[in-house]
């Protein structure tokens, strides 16, 4: 049969993945593959049709045991004597001298990496170049480099909101199923099981390829300013009619003080769209590929957005990215700020931030018909065009160890992508934000569900109804624009597809 | 016999020309030309980066004609390339009177304000970014001290091409400044003199005298802002990035997104052709008029 | 009496006036260079302060205390140096060899008449620079020198071939051509002619030339962000290596800016006085 149809099949199913054991995630087209030695068939998938939440579960690190099992840490060669032969123990030696190229982005994830890099060398006489562009150069750089066959990098931080599709269907990035099998090439101390269900689920490809290790996986959240609420005894959001009352309640332009304030910019802004119509429970863009973007829930979500940004949020909020966004809230000037959780460490840094420790992180709050958290997520993947693969690989296992997640969480760098980060002492007692905030995480995990479609015309798609939504900031009819950038982005999608 | 030799010598001496330019053509065949013809050749392709190359010969063309998005850059375009350059003329022609002066420390002062031409346009346009903050701009600021209301400068889809436009007066000024400096330093002083016993103010001065005189250098500062300023890019790229919404997309703009951010080669390279067929035609128009210009007088 | 009084009188009155006229030249010169004194005090203060007072309104004009922080910042996460000595060779070889190629095609031009090449450079100069940034880029890809500093100085080319020649025809048409037809009928040939006579006249106009050309391969930005390597990244790229993701960071930027910009600042200072002579001895005549 051809592969669409089986893709399709599958996705069907994959939606179908409710609560899984943490950070459960509905994932648009992604497949769940909980042991990475087998391909995981359809049928692998709990039949069970339970798209509702389960917030009772606790997040803690209770991964079933998979059933390849990573060799025990007594196996671990006991001297770092260099393993030649494949098939013996695993070493971290094994390919010593060798220099590889690693493209991050210039986040906090990518500066604990770069920070700590002189240890993996150490660990693994590996010489590592390690670049890390601004990311809307990054994304850029890796298209052109990839598509021209050749790439300037051994292992890659890319994310799967944005790219997966466009790799994956490429085949840019390399299975890495081989080396998670082999215990000579996988750390014993690794444990893939230790990663959580929604990036496992989101590195690996409809057919079973896992094309990356997951990295960090990010939830929306609604930061709040506790002073500001106080003042005029307010209760947090809890839902979104919550969250719209509470905008109007504390918008008082003549103080300086806006209701809301979120990413109006275009392209940016689709985020933030995206991911409150998960509180209709709908995705933009569903497993079929159909275009959830005129119905009554696409134009319900997209009023409030223009409701929100256009009587609560700054002035000027149409041309607001997130760090224009984030500098209002920072100075107290916004009420309540919906965006992804990693902004948090800059908010509790004094140097930067009026609101220290005035700030309630608040999961997304209940839309009128399902609770999600949106989500986003990056991984490590190793390029197909690598000569040095192997190293590669030791590399994405590194910079996704328990270690140096654990510094980047200490680090206030959002959600990672294992769960036992979350129960680290070293990391929580370090941790540069407040407790609230892992607590908020740890709950958004147990809700998170992909927001961004997972298709190749990303770009085009965050472009496309990024004008629309900044058309509405500026007045027009929500229906109307929806339905304009429908029909301009439907051909492209369309095509996108069938190539 | 005389007059035979001199044209074979003019002959000779025109083909040792050549060899003066050879390596140019050498160069330019390389780096400019070959671009051009495999932008012609992609332009004809449907190619997106990632995905096959097909021939599809003018389709690309006839997409972009009924693009609603495209064509709508074209006036923006316009309409920013006006204000960058009749804004920096008439400011320019100010400037270079005063630096026609002299006074202590010209020198330096000169320095000083031509540095913005100098300048990274990145970092520049980095460092207005910030000033144009609507909440937190120290441009507001100012605008609040003398009792103006605050601007949303690049915020807002009414203001943000005069705004971006202003960066660009900003930093190309001084060229049309050094232009018309040049200029004003190869006038003739007699009839002013003379206009000065006819008792002339300044201004008839300048209107009747300086103007017609300097126009010739006006017109080349015309034609080289209006072609900068139809390709910027740095500027707009780094400050707006074409918004809010696609409120300042100019070709440049709408081109990068078209090749960068879309990866779509095919198309991208349609709309090179035909931004390149605009700036050709406007340069065309301008040389005219210049030459007019010149007949006339 | 009357008559002195009135010659005081003119004398007060033509006094009055050149003090007028002095406050009002004073007056304009402020008005003409206080925008770009402000924007660099800006960036420079910006660089100097905690973001805490970067956002602060009514905003914070001197920092107090200033702080080294961003630099410190920056320098520690991005190799400076190497980027900076990267711009200086992409920027100098590029002008180099757009001298050594255009000053003599300009010359030809200019004096044979070359005028489908001359109609070639003003095309080249009228190409938006990012359509030569795809096929660039493909064949440094196919010849397997992508993102060395040679792509890099190739792709600068661009910038520089037009510019240099553009500049230099019309300071070679201008040229009287008495003095070189003299050195010809002196035995000299063409190439001494230009070499020993037409060449040290233009000087002022290689000058312009090459500043003009140097400055702009400088500011390039474009083709450093796509042909560029980690290693080959030239300092108009780098100043976006200090916005992190996440993080506020108007200080780290505006200090970044100003590092990268602060070269070209310099220089124009310093050669200020060339490329007003230069452009004033004819240059953009066209």
């Amino acid at each position: 049969m051809s592969e669409k149809l089986t893709r399709r099949d599958f996705l069907k199913r994959a939606a179908l993945l409710g609560a899984g054991v943490t950070g459960t995630a509905i994932l648009n087209a992604c497949a769940p593959t909980p042991e990475p030695t087998k391909a995981p068939a359809p049928t692998a998938v709990p039949a069970q049709p339970t798209k509702a939440p389960e917030p009772t579960k606790a997040p803690a690190p209770t991964t079933a045991p998979a059933p390849t099992k990573a060799p025990a840490p007594t196996t671990a060669p006991t001297a770092p004597a260099v393993v030649k032969t494949p098939g013996d123990a695993f070493s971290w030696q094994r390919f010593k001298g060798e220099k590889i190229e690693a493209l991050l982005i210039k986040n906090t994830q990518g500066d604990i990496m770069a920070q700590n890099i002189k240890e993996f060398q150490d660990l693994t006489g590996i010489t590592v170049g390690v670049d890390q562009p601004a990311e809307q150069q990054q994304r850029q750089k890796l298209a052109v480099e990839f598509a021209s066959g050749a790439t300037s990098f051994d292992v890659v931080y890319y994310s799967f909101h944005v790219q997966k599709r466009l790799f994956g269907k490429n085949k840019w990035v390399m299975d890495v199923r081989d080396y998670l099998k082999d215990p000579t090439m996988t750390a014993p101390e690794f444990d893939w099981n230790d990663f959580s269900e929604a990036g496992k689920a989101w590195a690996t490809e409809p057919d079973g390829r896992i094309d990356a290790l997951p990295n960090k996986i990010d939830y929306c959240n609604l930061y709040c300013n506790k002073e500001l609420f106080d003042a005029k005894g307010v209760a947090l959001p809890k839902t979104y009619d919550e969250m719209v009352a509470a905008a109007q309640k504390l918008h008082d332009p003549s103080k300086n003080v806006f209701g809301f304030v979120g990413r109006g910019l275009k392209n940016a802004n689709t985020m933030l769209w995206a991911w409150m119509l998960l509180g209709w429970d709908i995705d933009v863009i569903d497993s079929k590929l159909n275009l959830n973007t005129t119905g009554p829930e696409a134009v319900e979500c997209s009023k409030m957005y223009q409701n929100l940004m256009k009587n609560y949020a700054p002035p000027g909020v149409g041309g607001f990215n997130w760090n224009e966004a984030q500098s209002a809230f920072a100075l107290g000037q916004a009420a309540m700020w919906m965006d992804g959780v990693g902004f948090a460490a800059p908010l509790e840094d004094a140097k930067s931030s009026k609101v220290k420790g005035k700030v309630a992180y608040v999961v997304q709050p209940k839309g009128p018909k399902a609770q999600w958290a949106g989500m986003t997520g990056d991984g490590m993947g190793i390029s197909s065009f690598s000569k040095k693969q192997g190293a590669a690989w030791y590399f994405s296992m590194w910079a996704a160890s328990k270690s140096i997640l654990a510094k980047s969480f200490a680090a206030g760098s959002g959600s990672q992508a294992r769960n036992s980060v979350y129960t680290n002492a070293e990391a929580l007692k370090s941790l540069t934000v407040p407790t609230a905030w892992v607590d908020t995480v740890v709950a958004s995990g147990k809700i998170g569900r992909a927001a961004l479609p997972i298709i190749v015309p990303v770009t085009e798609f965050r472009d496309i109804f990024g004008v629309a939504l900044n058309n509405m900031i500026g007045g027009a009819d929500a229906a109307t624009e929806l339905k304009k950038a429908t029909d301009e982005f439907k051909p492209i999608l369309e095509k996108s597809e069938k190539a | 016999m005389a007059l035979a030799s001199h044209r074979k010598k003019g002959y000779s001496r025109q083909n040792a020309y050549l060899w003066f330019i050879a390596p140019a053509v050498l160069a330019i065949f390389a780096v400019i030309v070959f671009p051009w013809v495999y932008t012609l050749w992609m332009s004809l392709h449907d190619w997106q980066i990632g995905g096959k190359s097909e021939f599809v010969g003018i389709e690309n063309f006839v997409k972009l004609a009924t693009d609603a998005r495209f064509l709508s850059t074209i006036p923006r375009t316009l309409y920013f390339t006006l204000l960058s350059v009749l804004l920096p003329v008439v400011l320019g022609v100010f400037a270079a009177e005063v630096f026609h002066q002299k006074f202590p420390l010209r020198g330096l002062v000169r320095g000083i304000y031509i540095a913005p031409m100098m300048a990274t346009p990145v970092a520049i346009a980095l460092v207005f970014t910030m000033m144009f903050h609507p909440q937190l701009g120290v441009l507001n600021y100012f605008l609040t001290l003398v009792g103006i209301p605050k601007s949303l400068w690049v915020y807002s889809a009414d203001t943000v091409i005069p705004t971006l436009a202003l960066v660009e007066v900003w930093q190309w000024t001084p060229l049309v400044m050094l232009i018309v400096l040049g200029a004003l330093a190869s006038l003739p002083t007699e009839p002013y003199e003379s206009a000065l016993i006819d008792g002339a103010n300044q201004w008839q001065m300048f209107r009747y005298i300086t103007f017609p005189l300097i126009l010739p250098f006006l017109m080349i500062a015309v034609i080289i802002r209006t072609i900068d300023a139809l390709k910027s890019f740095d500027i707009i790229y780094v400050i707006s990035q074409g918004g809010p919404g696609t409120a300042s997309e100019t070709i440049n703009i709408f081109l990068y997104l078209q090749a960068f951010s879309f990866l779509r080669i095919g198309h991208a390279s349609a709309v090179v052709v035909v931004f390149f067929v605009i700036i050709l035609a406007l340069a065309i128009i301008l040389l005219v008029a210049r030459e007019r210009l010149r007949w006339n007088r | 009496m009357e008559s002195v009084n009135s010659a005081r009188q003119a004398e007060i009155s033509y006094r009055l006036k050149k003090w007028l006229g002095r406050i009002a030249l004073l007056f304009s010169v402020i008005l003409v260079v206080s925008p770009a004194i402000f924007v660099f005090f800006w960036m420079l203060s910006l660089s100097l302060k905690y973001e805490i007072d970067n956002i602060a309104y009514p905003p914070v004009f001197i920092p107090d205390p200033p702080t080294f922080d961003n630099y410190a910042k920056i320098f520690r996460e991005s190799n400076y140096v190497l980027y900076g000595y990267n711009s200086v060779i992409v920027s100098g070889a590029a002008t180099l060899i757009a001298l050594l190629v255009g000053v003599p095609a300009a010359y030809g031009i200019a004096k044979g008449k070359a005028q489908g090449l001359g109609m070639l450079i003003m095309v080249a100069r009228i190409t938006p620079g990012l359509s030569y940034l795809i096929p660039l880029f493909m064949l440094f890809r196919f010849i397997g020198i992508s993102g060395s500093l040679l792509a890099l100085t190739i792709s600068h080319l661009v910038i520089t071939i037009p510019m240099v020649v553009w500049v230099m025809i019309s300071f070679f048409e201008d040229m009287h051509p008495e003095l070189e037809e003299a050195a010809l009928v002196d035995g000299c040939n063409i190439w001494q002619a230009f070499y020993r006579v037409s060449m040290p006249i233009a000087r002022p106009g290689i000058a312009v030339a090459a500043i003009l050309a140097f400055i702009q391969s400088w500011n390039n930005f474009l083709f450093g962000v796509v042909i560029a390597g980690r290693e080959t990244r030239t300092l108009p790229v780098a100043v976006f290596n200090a916005m992190t993701f996440e993080q506020l960071s108007w200080g780290p930027v505006a200090a970044a800016a100003l590092v990268v910009t602060l070269p070209s600042l310099l220089l124009t200072i310093f050669v200020q006085r060339d490329i007003v002579t230069g452009l004033a001895a004819g240059s953009v005549k066209g």
